[in-house]
């Protein structure tokens, strides 16, 4: 196709061409099937970067409602199935299980005394992004990065992830995790002010983690007024008020 | 298709498009099970399954989202004969697996069948757009961002300080070159045009 059919496209789908024109574009839509076919391309194209960019926050959100709703779904059919036949997935979840409550018993002996810093509290949680897409070499490595505390490298990583797929919301909360600890607080704060201020379900956990962005740069008056935010059915409600009462 | 009388489950698709979390909610109660057990007797798991049904549901929702998908067959049939296709294709691309097919469980029902065909073209479409998306240059993905987020093309040109007439030219020629990184793909083919 020569740069003039692709101009026509846009003004056939704008909705601008002359009559004249326009008989002309119909004909050879009719007669010349490579025409044809590369505006249907290009029509389906532009239906697609409409999509995917206009209703970006939209994707977005709905991502993130059916991760919980999915995550509800399976999590007791996972338990069923740990009791019944030990597998190797199911021994990954073990450990991570074990893991975790060693990471909240930690939590909690450290959290008795002193004034509060960031370090009492960014324990985070092991990532798995593996489950979800064994074909994919980056989401391991990311995975494996941030498991390692290279934050760094997983940052590399989530760049690359979120090149492809720009709305993927729990690789952009654990991005803006691995900014805070590598103290990179600006960059942190514009992309967990936006997962805030979202309508996703990783809404309230970006609330916390900016709390801690925060507490991480001693500005106790901010980390308060976030925490404020957190309402109470959040997962990390507790905890922030811990913190809040430590701060006052 | 459009003749044809909507099948009452296009709440479903409604539903999806809207984000109602009541619908996603039914989705998982009421289709998700024959899914999962299908895939747990076909040499997957839970897990297989959850990532199954999770990206089918993304993609119902892009098609819904996009080019307002009309169901005329029940939503059961059209959502497992997508799973289990997604699912198979899986098992062929990790070798070693063998493949086996219930067919008990296969649904006969023609309107499902082109529907669900119709939605994998859709989902393969739409992983070649992005990927492709990603080889323009830099100047091509800022023009095509900021023309899909701001929608007036006036103000697309202002915000980039260009003319109108030049804004749209480069907006066409943008996805002239999609279009061409598209069509000369090796994956072309299974796009039907």
């Amino acid at each position: 196709m020569e740069e003039q059919d692709y101009i026509q496209f846009e003004a056939y789908l704008v909705g601008d061409l002359s009559e004249e024109d326009l008989l002309a574009f119909n004909m050879r839509l009719e007669s010349d099937p490579e025409f044809n076919k590369s505006f249907e391309i290009y029509k389906d194209l532009t239906s697609n970067l409409e999509h995917q960019i206009a209703n970006e926050r939209e994707i977005f959100d709905f991502k993130a409602n059916l991760d919980v709703i999915s995550s509800q779904h399976f999590n007791a059919i996972h338990d069923e199935d740990l009791i019944i036949k030990p597998s190797p997935t199911s021994n990954f979840y073990k450990y991570a299980v074990a893991a975790s409550v060693v990471i909240l018993l930690g939590f909690f002996v450290f959290n008795q005394f002193g004034s509060p810093s960031y370090d009492d509290y960014n324990n985070f949680d092991a990532i798995s992004l593996t489950v979800r897409s064994a074909e994919d070499d980056s989401f391991s490595k990311a995975e494996q990065n941030f498991n390692s505390q290279n934050y760094d490298d997983a940052i590399v990583v989530f760049n690359t992830i979120l090149e492809a797929d720009f709305s993927n919301l729990e690789i952009q909360l654990y991005k803006s995790i691995a900014l805070v600890e590598t103290n990179q607080f600006e960059e942190a704060e514009v992309l967990l002010n936006k997962l805030s201020n979202g309508n996703s379900a990783y809404k309230n956990k970006a609330k916390w983690i900016l709390a801690l962005n925060y507490l991480k740069q001693n500005k106790e008056s901010e980390c308060i007024n976030v925490l404020k935010t957190i309402p109470q059915d959040a997962e990390d409600y507790k905890t922030a008020q811990e913190l809040m009462k430590k701060l006052d | 298709m459009s003749d044809k009388k909507l099948h009452e489950d296009q709440k479903y698709i409604d539903g999806l498009a809207e984000n109602n979390a009541f619908i996603i909610q039914a989705i998982y109660d009421k289709f998700a099970p024959k899914v999962i057990n299908y895939i747990k007797q076909n040499s997957g798991d839970a897990y297989d399954a959850q990532d199954v049904i999770q990206e089918t549901i993304i993609t119902i929702y892009n098609q819904a989202k996009q080019k307002k998908l009309q169901l005329t067959c029940p939503f059961d049939a059209y959502f497992f004969l997508l799973c289990k296709r997604k699912w198979l294709n899986q098992l062929k691309k990790s070798k070693g697996k063998e493949v086996t097919i219930n067919e008990e469980v296969l649904s006969k029902d023609d309107d499902a069948q082109v529907l669900s065909f119709e939605t994998s073209i859709f989902e393969n479409k739409q992983a070649l757009f992005n990927e492709m998306f990603q080889q323009l240059g830099d100047a091509c993905k800022d023009l095509l961002k900021a023309t899909f987020k701001i929608k007036s093309m006036e103000e697309v040109a202002k915000s980039l300080d260009i003319t109108y007439a030049y804004a749209r030219k480069k907006k066409s020629l943008c996805i002239g070159q999609l279009t061409k990184l598209v069509k000369a793909s090796p994956k072309f083919n299974r796009l039907n045009y």
